[in-house]
């Protein structure tokens, strides 16, 4: 397909190279594509589903104070870790309820992590009682570096993956250059066009954020995917550190001077943060090397109102409780970096600017998947024999099933198992996590054995009832129930039910638009026919 | 003030619609003059214009930025939607007669 | 037979483009990134500049390779942008040890 000889004449060549670009690196990256944009879509809403991941929490009504949080979660660290170089505790905020906690295990045994993580009771300042699980970060971990693999081969392969979204997205544009002059004159209606014109249009509209959440998306992670720089340039620690504290607060543990001394109070040290960046905009306290003469405090800002993950903090004496230092501006270039981050992140506008966030993320997601089906839908039409095609169109065909219905069948049985696996279950977290694969490979086997399109249809809605019946499943197996929630004035409860039915509406009507699927060459549906997502023309 | 911004954006979107031909032909049943059409797309991108204004007055450059490049593709988003509707509608309706 | 080898022989040039665009695309994105050390910056600033720049230069490195009329001039294009970049990578890293 593609084209190596020199005999085209420009102007048509470029747009053809450009197509078939585009179409191989949408094909052979696009169903990771898919479940990268879907993870990262509800990542948006990661704590709330944390929230709704650990019903015996009750509902806050106010954001827990994060001084007496960060006090009370020290005192217990002091007594499991005392030994421990260094202590990260996240505070809560008003979306999530935890405090959760990374630390460092001093004598760590053979075979085991040299680290703990976990999450704590911000009011207790204990270790959290409530069923194991990882909540929404799940969603958000798995979107940048999968699972069950090592962490650095997941984020290569995530890095890999952005970067043939962005070569689609360029060589997208370059295609369809004339789309920007010609919107509103879209064709519709007939045959495949109706997928192109559902593809195409959710690419416009979303173009500024598919672009900016691309390129984001490659530059979290650019330390790792391109550190060449890095290696020539940072020779020494000293030149290390210094890079490093232009882009994270982080900041590795210094010498322990060997001389005992109490941690000075940490509630002092939040409430100094509160008093410069506002009430619930502290998001972490970092202690190193606590009980020692050498201990240090970092204390760093939140994400709210400032579209920058540059790290904004205050560094205490960890003795004496002094603060030593403020630390407040990077450089320009890191500033951009920091700006990249937050974009990317989304965490620093309000509720509505991050619903914004998620549809526009959830019209990409469609954008995949679209572009994924309308490929099938195409190549059917140019098969010989339609009955019998050929093993390539065969594999995109079943792996477009498992990997978009599959995938939401995968993502519900995680909630499922949420509620339905014992909460005194050893190794309960990982054991959901397990759930959730299991699902996505059923649901590829079984794409396998049925027949291509009943396999959509029955997958759909096998969706759309594990959707609608997860509100039903709460309500029989927590205390929280929809009209709980309401009367409560819980709204994320009852937000998460109610959106749960909307997303089981929309896997019915899909499922019910592929039930009337009729694959034709030249089909004519009438005029103003434009698909939904995932669907064929009916 | 979002709200405005939006219902401002989604307001120019509709008349940058109907400065196109084919969207004149599908509603007016003709293309209108030159006139009517450079009309329609100095108040499409006036619009487009004072959207942003609000915004960024509101809120800023940086979320400002950002708020108004959601508002626009969500509203570019519903006036497609809204003539493709609108399209189907129609035809349902052709196809009783 | 030459039929098989026919075909391995017309996948050449793909094959080159394909290793071009890859393989090539990246390393034209790292040279980048050390060229930047030579911008009249910090140290910090001028690698995380390289760093930003570099996912644009092998973007771009690909797009261009699958633009070129030939194999040939996709990989002749990648060589001469890595000459400067190389000669300011070089220079950089004279100066910083």
């Amino acid at each position: 397909m593609k084209r190596t000889r020199d005999a085209k004449p420009p102007g048509r060549g470029v747009r053809q190279s450009m197509a078939d670009l585009h179409t191989w690196a949408g094909l052979l990256a696009g169903w990771m594509l898919y479940a990268m944009f879907l993870t990262g879509t509800v990542s948006y809403f990661k704590d709330e589903i944390s929230q709704w991941m650990r019903p015996e929490l009750a509902y806050q009504r106010v954001s827990p104070d994060a001084a007496t949080a960060a006090q009370r979660v020290s005192d217990t660290l002091g007594t499991i870790a005392a030994d421990s170089s260094q202590w990260l505790i996240t505070l809560p905020t008003a979306r999530s309820n935890v405090a959760s906690v990374f630390w460092r295990v001093p004598h760590p045994q053979p075979g085991k992590p040299a680290y703990g993580l976990a999450a704590f009771d911000p009011s207790t300042g204990r270790r959290l009682a409530v069923r194991d699980t990882l909540g929404g970060e799940f969603f958000l971990r798995f979107h940048y570096q999968f699972y069950y693999v090592p962490a650095m081969w997941g984020r290569w392969f995530a890095g890999v993956c952005a970067m043939f979204m962005l070569v689609a997205i360029i060589s997208g544009v370059i295609t369809h250059k004339k789309i920007f002059v010609d919107f509103f004159t879209f064709r519709w209606g007939k045959g495949q066009r109706s997928w192109l014109d559902a593809h195409n249009a959710l690419s416009v509209f979303g173009l500024p954020f598919h672009l900016m959440i691309t390129y984001t998306g490659l530059v979290t992670l650019m330390t790792m995917y391109m550190p060449w720089g890095a290696h020539v340039a940072l020779t020494t620690p000293a030149r290390q550190q210094a890079f490093d504290m232009q882009l994270s607060s982080f900041m590795a543990p210094g010498e322990r001077a060997g001389v005992k001394a109490a941690l000075a109070p940490v509630d002092a040290m939040v409430r100094e943060g509160e008093a410069r960046w506002g009430r619930d905009n502290v998001a972490s306290v970092l202690v190193m090397n606590p009980g020692d003469a050498n201990a240090r405090v970092v204390v760093t800002r939140g994400a709210a109102a400032r579209v920058s993950t540059s790290p904004q903090y205050l560094l205490f004496d960890g003795a004496s409780g002094k603060l030593l230092d403020v630390e407040e501006r990077v450089g320009a270039a890191a500033q951009t970096r920091g700006v990249l981050y937050a974009l990317h992140m989304g965490r620093f506008g309000d509720l509505q600017l991050r619903w914004l966030y998620f549809l526009v993320s959830l019209g990409g997601t469609a954008m995949v998947g679209t572009g994924l089906v309308m490929w099938t839908v195409k190549r059917r039409q140019k098969l010989p024999d339609s009955e019998r095609p050929h093993f390539g169109f065969r594999v995109v065909e079943r792996l477009n099933i498992a990997s978009i219905a599959g995938l939401s069948i995968a993502m519900t049985s995680f909630l499922w198992a949420n509620r339905l696996l014992p909460a005194a279950l050893a190794a309960r977290a990982s054991l959901e996590v397990d759930v959730f694969f299991a699902a996505w490979v059923t649901a590829l086997l079984y794409a396998l054995v049925r027949p291509a399109r009943r396999a959509w249809v029955e997958l759909l809605w096998l969706a759309a009832a594990l959707l609608a019946l997860l509100p039903v499943l709460n309500a029989l197996t927590t205390t929280r129930p929809f009209w709980r929630s309401v009367a409560d004035g819980d709204w994320v409860y009852a937000g998460f039910d109610l959106m749960m039915w909307a997303l089981a509406a929309l896997h019915a009507a899909l499922a019910v638009r592929a039930s009337r699927h009729r694959p034709r060459a030249k089909a004519v549906r009438g005029r103003g026919a434009v698909a939904l997502p995932h669907q064929e023309d009916a | 003030m979002r709200l405005v911004a939006l219902l401002l954006c989604v307001f120019a979107f509709a008349c940058l619609a109907m400065a196109t031909g084919r969207q004149q032909e599908a509603v007016f049943g003709r293309t209108l003059a030159v006139a009517a059409s450079r009309g329609f797309r100095c108040a499409g991108w006036g619009a487009l214009l004072v959207a942003l204004r609000l915004t960024v007055t509101d809120q800023g450059w940086a979320l400002g930025l950002v708020g108004y490049s959601g508002s626009t593709s969500v509203a570019a988003g519903i006036v497609y939607g809204a003539l493709v509707a609108r399209e189907r509608w129609l035809a349902a309706g052709d196809r009783k007669r | 037979m030459s039929a098989a080898f026919e075909r391995v022989r017309r996948a050449g040039p793909v094959t080159a483009r394909i290793v071009a665009a890859v393989f090539g695309g990246y390393a034209l994105g790292a040279l980048a990134s050390v060229a930047a050390l030579a911008l009249p910056v910090s140290a910090p600033q001028a690698v995380v500049t390289g760093m930003l720049a570099s996912f644009v230069v092998y973007a771009g490195a690909v797009i261009w390779v699958f633009l070129a009329r030939s194999a040939r001039r996709a990989w002749a294009g990648l060589l001469i942008v890595a000459v400067p970049l190389a000669w300011a990578a070089w220079s950089a890293g004279g100066t910083l040890r």
